[in-house]
């Protein structure tokens, strides 16, 4: 639920989302669930010359499982406090019986 | 128009060109209605084609066709059937037919889903002359398999029960009987509204509008074959009498008759005695007027009726549902009622019920225009709650309940039981989104409340859009609201109840499989760890390190110091938590003390526990290899930033225990040792600049804290410390060094200032400064980091302006000698810099010529 906390921070901030395919797409974060799908509004593609059939698409929805990577703007993200919530994180886990 | 495959038999009503001769004559009050539903599919279709069908294959270019033998082979066949009448080698029809089975599937499919727009302007007077066979003349015609359930539904209804006691064994026989039975007593015949209408014309033409579509109900379906063609009369009959039922009451006949579900072409036999039963059956009346009670009833309920129904009746519902016939499903029950409620309306609007349209005749010009103005609101009423409602009945009362538990159980697991969850395992949960939105002042004030009244909310939800602006707050709706909350307390209960199941280890395979919910999704594998296999492991990788790095810390001193630092860390948090639990302030002493006394208890012990994580107390082993755990604690960035986080913590003993041994080793500090300038200018690494710049920003303000509260024994005793044991020369040549003894001295001359020491303490403090001085006086040429132009020396000048403050005159001469030429080339050298630049280093350097009591504008 790390995850999904942290990217729940996020919503409304501008992200690049890399896919698995290297696409990368750059847009501001919208929703994210669980799964960590993500929506993106006013997306951009980074190589708009590679792939010139995105250019006019609007938003997207990534299904979580094709992300490779996400981009954080840094200034959006509280290290300390995720510092904590990763050891609450990892001390639940540790205390969660198996 | 066959040009392109199509079968011009098939938009029935298309065939007819002249299917609105007078139509459009007088004011038509359904115009803007027809286009939804006024019309049929067919005639809907018809006018596109015809009205769409701009002639443009006639403009082609003939004329220089010669060529297209030589171009397409001499196939004759395709400017033939412009100009010559098709040959017999040209099946066209026959080809066609096949195309147009499936096209007829389609319009029966599309009439399905679009039987409202009923077909009604078909009729018109062009209708008295056909003979139901009309189709036929058209040798491919193929008649609609499939019988217009629309009809169906009507017949079945008209004739009701009583066809249901009739043995199909008559149905064949019936269509002869029919025309005998025929004259309706309150029919008109189509004849006689032909007659009707001859007679007066003009007045007429916006009735006739209503009067066609009312028969046009029943007589657009011209490939109801032969039987129903057979008896114009029996059409004309049929015209109006079933119109007035209610699709419930259609359905609930049809589903009280025990008729086995019939496919197409049983249907279609069936229909026939449909079509006379009613008027045999009519002289008896009762179902009609069984049926026309009912529609009165029903009248003023009936705008929402068809899809309230299906919303809420759901035993109705599914009793119309049960019997349906496997493969022509019935249409969806509301798109009858428009029909009906021409007439039915009327009764809630003080109109007249008009069942016939010579009723309508009958009627006043003015009242009719009500009439017809109120049945134009009530068709596209009915229109639009048709178009609302087009899906409804998709799913049975059933399906949706099923659905509902799904969701509301994935609710359920995904928060876990949320009524015995306590709002800090939500809060660890969630504890980063919950933490960040709340510092950023976000729009919750309470973190736990949305979560833990996640199925209300939900519930809330629902309920605020059944109860709607005031429209559906009936005794349905209400129920339907209790019968969710009882669903929820249910799922709440069940998912309580049902043990947690939430791995499945088949056997021989080497992971789990796990269920996901919504909080957890699912890990793929779930591998058991086998802990013996971690020791080895671990060891071995020790034994290789150490054999890497000899020189740095092992790799064991390395682990065991960030486990210290995270012991720190969880027992910081636990207490943060726990400051958190505060108990609220009681009514009374009693409670206080039994209360705050158990928190007080925790807290202290949790304080214990985390003095002794952070070590500071370990002996000092004094030339050992070993680094002294708590700076080794604060040789790691996370160690450094947990400092302002324990200072504040701790009480002011401890706090001076933590300084002092910062103090106490000052000399090895990572963020003195690791900066230290070489021999050929070396700079120190970006990481070690790093360090000294969080040192100052985490570790630095705790102390300067601890220090501007601190008496001056303390000072002279920390000052004391560093003199007699740090190795000035590494100490003087830091940032972090300088900013602390600026710390000590700068504090020592404010509290001579304000707080009039006594005598003793303050010779005491004059006697070590003066040590102090003499230590560092050698030093001060070398205590410049880099050369005069890297601009990074603020703090050097703070440490000078703090040193000849306390200083007696004689040793600010000493102090104005040694650092004299590093003034006076940074004043030159201010002189080159852009006029800010200038300004700040100028007030740096002033920072040191105050103190002594001089200033950068004398040198000038």
């Amino acid at each position: 639920m790390l995850f999904f906390s942290f990217f729940k921070t996020l919503v409304d901030q501008e992200v690049v989302v890399e896919l698995k395919n290297d696409i990368s797409i750059k847009g501001t974060l919208k929703s994210v669930d669980q799964y960590l799908n993500i929506k993106l509004d006013d997306i951009g593609v980074l190589e708009e010359v590679r792939y010139p059939h995105m250019s006019s698409v609007k938003n997207v929805f990534i299904r979580g499982s094709v992300v490779r990577y996400v981009h954080l703007p840094a200034a959006a993200v509280d290290t300390a406090l995720l510092e904590d919530a990763t050891r609450r994180e990892a001390e639940q886990q540790a205390t969660k019986p198996r | 128009m066959s040009f392109f495959g199509f079968d011009p038999a098939i938009p029935r009503g298309g065939g007819h060109p002249d299917k609105a001769p007078g139509f459009g004559a007088a004011p038509d009050p359904f115009a803007g209605i027809s286009q939804h539903q006024g019309t049929g599919y067919e005639d809907e279709d018809a006018i596109d084609f015809d009205d769409t069908y701009d002639g443009l294959g006639d403009q082609l270019d003939e004329t220089n066709d010669d060529l297209n033998d030589a171009t397409f082979g001499g196939i004759e066949a395709t400017t033939s059937t412009l100009s010559k009448p098709v040959g017999k080698d040209f099946d066209f029809h026959g080809q066609t037919a096949k195309v147009s089975n499936v096209i007829n599937e389609e319009q029966f499919r599309y009439n399905r889903q679009h039987v409202s727009r009923k077909p009604q302007n078909l009729m018109k007077q062009t209708r008295p002359f056909k003979t139901g066979y009309e189709a036929y003349e058209n040798p491919d015609y193929i008649p609609d398999l499939q019988v217009d359930v629309s009809s169906k539904g009507q017949t079945r209804t008209a004739s009701g029960n009583v066809q249901a006691s009739q043995s199909s064994s008559i149905l064949s026989a019936v269509p002869q009987a029919a025309p005998a039975a025929a004259p309706a007593r309150k029919m008109m015949s189509l004849e006689e509204v032909e007659t009707a209408m001859r007679a007066q014309p003009k007045k007429s033409a916006s009735v006739l509008t209503t009067q066609g579509r009312q028969q046009s109900q029943t007589m657009t379906y011209p490939n109801i074959p032969s039987a129903h063609a057979q008896h114009p009369l029996n059409v004309q009959s049929q015209s109006s009498a079933p119109v007035n039922l209610p699709p419930q009451q259609l359905s609930y006949q049809r589903a009280s008759q025990n008729r086995v579900p019939l496919i197409p072409q049983q249907v279609l036999q069936a229909e026939l005695p449909g079509q006379s039963v009613p008027n045999t059956a009519r002289p008896g009346d009762a179902p009609q007027a069984q049926q026309r009670s009912q529609m009165i009833q029903q009248s003023s309920s009936q705008e929402s009726a068809p899809h309230r129904q299906i919303l809420q009746n759901p035993k109705r519902q599914s009793a119309q549902l049960a019997p349906r016939p496997p493969e022509p499903p019935l249409p969806p029950p509301q798109q009858q009622p428009r029909v009906f409620t021409t007439g039915a309306m009327g009764a809630s609007q003080q109109l007249p019920i008009i069942t016939h349209p010579q009723q309508l005749m009958q009627l006043s010009e003015e009242d009719r225009n009500a009439f017809l103005l109120e049945d134009a609101k009530r068709a596209k009423r009915n229109h639009k709650i048709y178009m609302l409602s087009r899906n409804n009945g998709l799913m049975t009362p059933q399906d949706k309940n099923f659905i509902t538990r799904i969701q509301l159980q994935q609710l359920m697991t995904a928060t876990g039981n949320t009524v015995e969850q306590d709002p800090d395992a939500v809060l660890s949960e969630d504890f980063y989104y919950q933490v960040t939105s709340q510092i950023r002042g976000g729009a919750r004030q309470n973190p736990q409340q949305p979560l833990s009244n996640f199925a209300q909310t939900y519930l809330f939800q629902t309920g605020s859009r059944h109860g709607g602006p005031g429209r559906r707050q009936n005794r349905g709706g209400d129920n339907h609201m209790q019968r969710m909350e009882m669903q929820v307390q249910r799922a709440v209960e069940a998912a309580k109840a049902k043990p947690k199941n939430k791995q499945l280890v088949i056997e021989g395979s080497l992971g789990k499989i796990s269920f996901s919910n919504a909080k957890t999704p699912k890990p793929l594998l779930n591998i058991k760890r086998n802990d013996s296999h971690d020791r080895p492991q671990s060891a071995g990788r020790q034994a290789t390190s150490r054999k890497v790095l000899p020189a740095k810390l092992s790799i064991s001193g390395r682990k065991s110091i960030l486990r210290n630092i995270e012991a720190v860390y969880s027992t910081l948090m636990k207490m943060e938590d726990h400051e958190r639990r505060l108990p609220a302030a009681p009514a009374n002493e009693e409670q206080m003390s039994v209360a705050h006394h158990a928190w007080q208890e925790v807290m202290e012990s949790l304080g214990q526990k985390l003095w002794d994580d952070l070590k500071v107390m370990d002996p000092i082993v004094e030339e050992s290899s070993i680094l002294h755990p708590f700076i080794a604690f604060l040789s790691y960035p996370k160690g450094k930033k947990a400092i302002p986080r324990i200072f504040r913590l701790l009480d002011e003993e401890k706090r001076l225990t933590i300084l002092t041994m910062i103090v106490v080793h000052l000399n090895i500090l990572d963020v003195i040792q690791n900066v230290q300038p070489g021999a050929s200018g070396f700079r120190p690494s970006l990481v070690a600049r790093e360090e000294v710049e969080l040192f100052s920003q985490t570790v630095m303000p705790s102390l300067f804290a601890y220090v501007n509260e601190a008496p001056l024994q303390i000072v002279i005793g920390l000052l004391g410390l560093i003199v007699s044991r740090a190795d000035m020369q590494v100490v003087l040549r830091t940032k972090v060094g300088l900013n602390i003894l600026t710390m000590l001295l700068s504090r020592a001359e404010l509290v001579k200032q304000s707080q009039n020491p006594s005598d003793q303490e303050w010779n005491q403090w004059v006697n070590l400064y003066n040590r102090f001085f003499d230590v560092i006086e050698p030093m001060l040429g070398i205590i410049f980091p880099g050369s005069v132009h890297d601009g990074q020396e603020m703090y050097v000048w703070q440490f000078l302006a703090a040193t000849g403050i306390g200083a007696n005159p004689d040793q600010q001469q000493r102090l104005v000698v040694a650092v004299k030429d590093r003034v006076m080339e940074t004043v030159v050298q201010s002189k080159t810099l852009p006029p800010d630049m200038a300004s700040q280093r100028l007030a740096d350097v002033n920072l040191f010529m105050r103190a002594i009591g001089l200033d950068v504008d004398l040198l000038g």
